[in-house]
């Protein structure tokens, strides 16, 4: 089953390749069908999880290069699971909001298809080799995503984005040989070694340090995030999706997956220091959101911010804290690829611009979109009853006990994040829809009237109205909203899934 | 009868390389005399698929038969086979004389062959002539270019430099030892003694001389004008198989005569990877021309598999194999489109790669398979070449080193990616038309066949390199027992 989960799109891939490029309709059609097989696998394995069992399930494993001691290894369980569901949904959503690329279609399908099965890869993959390979794999699609359909400043983001994370997965390389060896079992099974290693705590320290430098770096850690708001900014509005809703994840999870099972005791010395990035994340990623001028760059830094949370989370280290920490991931994972789709495409296709200062009065012309628009800055704000509010609580409650110095200074985090994501929908959803926008007068995309005009001055009026929500942007939209509201009010559906597994983690760790 | 029975590759190809002479005398016709020199080398390969069942040696161990002399033997006969099927269009287009051109190019197979199957010094130094006076003829082989002639000059200077630095190393050592066979210098270099600091000099000796034959930074200068001047299939042979020709005999000789002063060597092949990488990247990042660009890049891979010297462990040698045989078909794929695209554009410049991306996109997707295999991203024998050798410096205990060489790869990706960005993100229209009028109306087009499919050969070879190692790793084990007489 999962090994179908993961090539599924592969093949979509391929398939793609050899079709011919002219019939764009046919192509996009074919990309979001293959991407709804793992969506469709996904459900279908949600049905049959078995939310008491605390190891992997549905498990497949082939030995592959057994001279080296590398298999074929997949599994799930409560931690990876949930990430799967992120994957598969946002995947498919984003190929739905791309189909209004234009160019090259056949190639930009194909590479998304080819993402997806990298991220799927990482995600269900617990063989160092593998989980290494799909690791890297993610890297060349999204690289020609942002570099061919990306914004102005495309290539130097682009390459920004390769050698940055590039060279952070290389010294995670390092570190996972340097974990073969020290384990001495002669075999790259995470499980296995996470189980059976006995490091000494130095070598702990310093395999921890290398796999963190990789892990850190898609997260991303404060001070080594500097490619993320280039990359997002440039990116086509399916990459930025895909890249926040998903990649971001792929270092959180490394830290759930492999630096705090495999190796504790590093885990329980460096906790301060998690902590300490993980609040500097979320007060330095809003103070910088905050003086953004540029929507999307606002909801990249956002991004920064809110990731944080996970690894406050995870300094921590209670069930509950560590639960945030993956709610935060998953619930971030939902609504940051909502936040790109109103910045990136359904704005800007109305207003051709991201600039907060030439929008206004988008209630006024657009209001549904501009409700919507509302709902995703107010999740991504952590409102009560959205899945965003329910992460941070958790992720505050769980570690006020343990560290609640970093707590205080988080939660003014929380106060920064609401105020800048008000500000940003008083500047562009509120206001006077006749007061012009600077720089908005020449808007292509103004329908209807001109407005009866109160300011003699400006020749030309502002267009009272713009186009509303289309189906498709409803469609990308629903699902999403859902489960930002399934999970704010019932956290449980998630909980059910991650508490298990969260509890052989923490067992771990030294039995919290 | 059993020792010529295991001659027969090296008979095979003598007689080969001669009856391509006969061939291009007889009918002058470019394909025959190409076709004459495929068979050589496919029969070839069939007699050392044969040789490797009866093992052992001949002649006094003149000739060796083992696992890393077949390895080597298969990898140099592949290689010149893919030359030789790429080659083909080129040598039509610059109207070189291919009976020459594939009688050299055979006969140069042939001292790469001797070079790794023999444990006796001379024989080794024998091989590596035959190589050299082959390689310096045909980098000359483009007459009326002066690059090629310059090329083929200065890397005869400096070819008969390094044998005279070879063969003063060889007499120390036969001073020493009174032998030229590993096993008699090994046995007296480790007795010790006050001679033993002549057989440190005779080693650093013959170091220093398959540092200049395997371009190691600091006597790797000829290297960008040889391999730039040189017409492009010989550049591919010359780092394929001349580097690997060389490595063999250096990872022969070192690890079997020289095992008892391991400690000594190591330290300095460290200092050489090091400098060889890091020097070679960092050039190449800087260059415009393609073919400049791989020759720096040739250097910081050589720097790559010095790596393996430097940890000197029996699993750094077979790590070292295998990264040889993935960079060959890595080689051997690039150059065939660079060779390509040299057919309407002379210069080989990176930017004749602008726009392939929309031109022919298979050739460009294939391209950029083989430059993620350069960087060392999976899924490609790139990738896993540089995990076993990374994987080999770690369970040295030289992690450092290991991060040295990561850190490389990622500075290579500037350079890399350099061809991946000009196929397709300066596609942009205005760059696209003017790139598009340059090219030769119809001549650049389409890729001729053979060149089609060496790509297709070697794209394929560094994806199943990884998917399916297992049986190389197996061969490799064979190849590396034979040097495990390390300390």
């Amino acid at each position: 089953m999962l090994s179908l989960l993961v090539f599924a799109p592969l093949i979509g891939s391929l398939v793609l390749v050899l079709m011919p490029k002219d019939d764009k309709p046919l192509l996009r059609r074919t990309a979001l069908a293959f991407s709804l097989v793992p969506l469709a696998v996904v459900l279908v394995l949600w049905t049959r999880f078995d939310t008491t069992v605390q190891g992997m399930q549905f498990v497949e494993r082939v030995p592959w290069i057994p001279s080296v001691g590398i298999q074929y290894f997949l599994g799930v369980d409560g931690i990876s699971f949930p990430m799967l569901i992120v994957t598969a949904l946002v995947t498919t959503l984003a190929i739905l909001v791309s189909f209004s690329i234009e160019e090259r279609v056949k190639d930009f399908m194909a590479l998304m298809l080819l993402l997806e099965t990298g991220m799927l890869g990482v995600f269900v993959s617990l063989d160092y080799f593998l989980f290494y390979i799909f690791w890297e794999v993610v890297l060349v699609p999204m690289y020609f995503i942002i570099g061919i359909w990306g914004g102005p400043r495309r290539e130097y983001a682009a390459i920004k984005f390769f050698i940055y994370t590039l060279l952070g997965s290389v010294v995670m390389l390092v570190g996972i040989l340097a974990l073969y060896f020290q384990s001495g079992l002669g075999t790259f099974d995470m499980l296995e070694i996470a189980e059976k290693a006995r490091l000494a705590p130095t070598a702990q320290y310093w395999i921890f340090l290398l796999l963190f430098f990789g892990f850190a770096v898609k997260v991303p850690v404060f001070p080594f995030h500097t490619w993320l708001p280039d990359a997002h900014v440039e990116a086509p509005t399916g990459g930025s999706m895909l890249l926040a809703g998903v990649l971001l994840k792929m270092g959180t999870y490394g830290f759930y997956r492999i630096s705090y099972p495999t190796l504790p005791d590093a885990a329980r010395a460096f906790a301060i220091v998690m902590g300490v990035l993980g609040v500097i994340n979320i007060i330095y990623g809003a103070l910088v959101a905050m003086a953004q001028k540029d929507l999307k760059k606002m909801v990249a830094y956002s991004s920064i911010s809110h990731m944080g949370f996970v690894l406050l989370g995870l300094a921590a280290m209670t069930p509950m804290s560590m639960a945030g920490g993956l709610f935060v991931m998953i619930s971030h994972g939902l609504i940051s690829p909502m936040m790109f789709f109103y910045a990136g495409t359904v704005l800007y296709e109305r207003t051709h611009t991201r600039m907060l200062d030439e929008m206004n009065a988008l209630f006024t012309k657009m209001p549904i979109a501009a409700t919507l628009m509302a709902f995703a800055s107010f999740a991504n704000l952590g409102l009560p009853g959205l899945s965003g509010f329910a992460g941070e609580f958790f992720t505050f409650v769980g570690t006020f006990p343990v560290l609640p110095a970093l707590v205080y200074i988080g939660v003014l985090g929380m106060v920064l994040t609401a105020a800048y994501h008000l500000w940003m929908m008083q500047r562009i959803l509120m206001g006077d829809a006749s007061v012009h926008a600077a720089g908005h007068a020449d808007a292509p995309a103004a329908h209807g009237a001109p407005s009866p005009s109160s300011h003699a001055a400006h020749a030309e009026a502002p267009a009272l109205r713009l186009p509303d929500l289309r189906l498709r942007e409803a469609l990308v939209s629903a699902p999403l909203m859902a489960l930002i509201v399934l999970f704010g009010v019932a956290p449980s559906v998630l909980l059910r899934l991650f508490n298990p597994s969260i509890q052989a983690l923490l067992n771990r760790l030294g039995g919290l | 009868m059993t020792d010529w029975m295991m001659v027969l590759p090296q008979l095979l190809l003598t007689a080969g390389g001669l009856a391509v002479i006969g061939v291009d005398l007889a009918a002058k016709r470019q394909e025959l005399s190409a076709l004459t020199a495929g068979l050589t080398l496919a029969v070839a390969a069939a007699a050392v698929g044969a040789a490797a069942r009866r093992a052992g040696e001949a002649w006094q161990s003149m000739l060796v038969v083992d696992g890393f002399s077949t390895f080597f033997s298969m990898l140099f006969l592949v290689t010149g086979a893919l030359v030789v099927l790429f080659s083909l269009p080129y040598v039509r287009k610059k109207e070189i004389h291919a009976g020459e051109f594939y009688s050299l190019l055979v006969f140069v197979v042939l001292g790469m062959t001797m070079m790794a199957s023999s444990r006796d010094l001379l024989v080794i130094w024998l091989g590596l002539e035959l190589l050299s006076i082959g390689s310096y003829v045909l980098a000359g082989m483009l007459k009326d270019d002066p690059r090629s002639l310059e090329a083929s000059l200065k890397y005869f200077l400096i070819g008969a430099m390094t044998s005279a630095v070879l063969l003063f190393g060889l007499s120390l050592l036969y001073g020493v030892s009174g032998a030229t066979h590993l096993e008699a210098i090994r046995r007296a270099v480790a007795v010790g003694g006050p001679w033993k600091s002549v057989a440190l000099v005779g080693m650093w000796f013959l170091a220093v001389g398959f540092g200049f034959k395997v371009a190691a930074v600091p006597f790797h200068m000829w290297a960008p004008d040889v391999y730039h001047g040189a017409p492009t299939p010989v550049a591919a042979l010359l780092i394929a198989g001349s580097e690997a020709a060389a490595f063999s005999a250096l990872i022969r000789v070192f690890n079997e005569a020289f095992a008892p002063l391991a400690a000594d060597w190591r330290a300095v092949f460290t200092v050489l990877a090091v400098a060889t990488m890091t020097y070679g990247n960092a050039v190449a990042l800087v260059q415009t021309s393609a073919k400049r660009m791989m020759a720096y890049s040739a250097i910081a891979q050589a720097g790559y598999v010095l790596v393996g010297m430097a940890v000197g462990t029996p699993e750094a040698v077979s790590a070292m194999l295998y990264y040889l045989l993935a960079y060959a078909f890595m080689v051997l794929g690039t150059f065939a489109v660079i060779a390509w695209l040299s057919l309407s554009r002379p210069d080989e410049m990176l930017d004749d790669f602008q726009g392939l991306g929309r031109r022919v996109p298979w050739v460009a997707a294939l391209t950029v398979l083989l430059m993620l295999s350069f960087i060392g991203i999976p899924p490609t024998a790139g990738f896993a070449g540089k995990f076993y050798l990374i994987k080999s410096a770690v369970s040295a205990g030289m992690v450092w080193l290991a991060v040295v060489m990561v850190v490389n790869s990622a500075i290579s990706a500037g350079y890399y990616y350099g061809i991946v960005r000009r196929m397709y993100l300066e596609g942009d229209a205005v760059r696209e038309r003017t790139a598009m009028q340059q090219a030769a109306p119809s001549a650049a087009s389409s890729m001729p066949r053979p060149m089609q499919l060496a790509l297709v050969i070697s794209a394929a070879a560094t994806v199943l390199l990884l998917l399916f190692p297992q049986p190389i790793l197996d061969w490799l084990g064979q190849a590396q027992h034979v040097l495990a007489m390390l300390p």
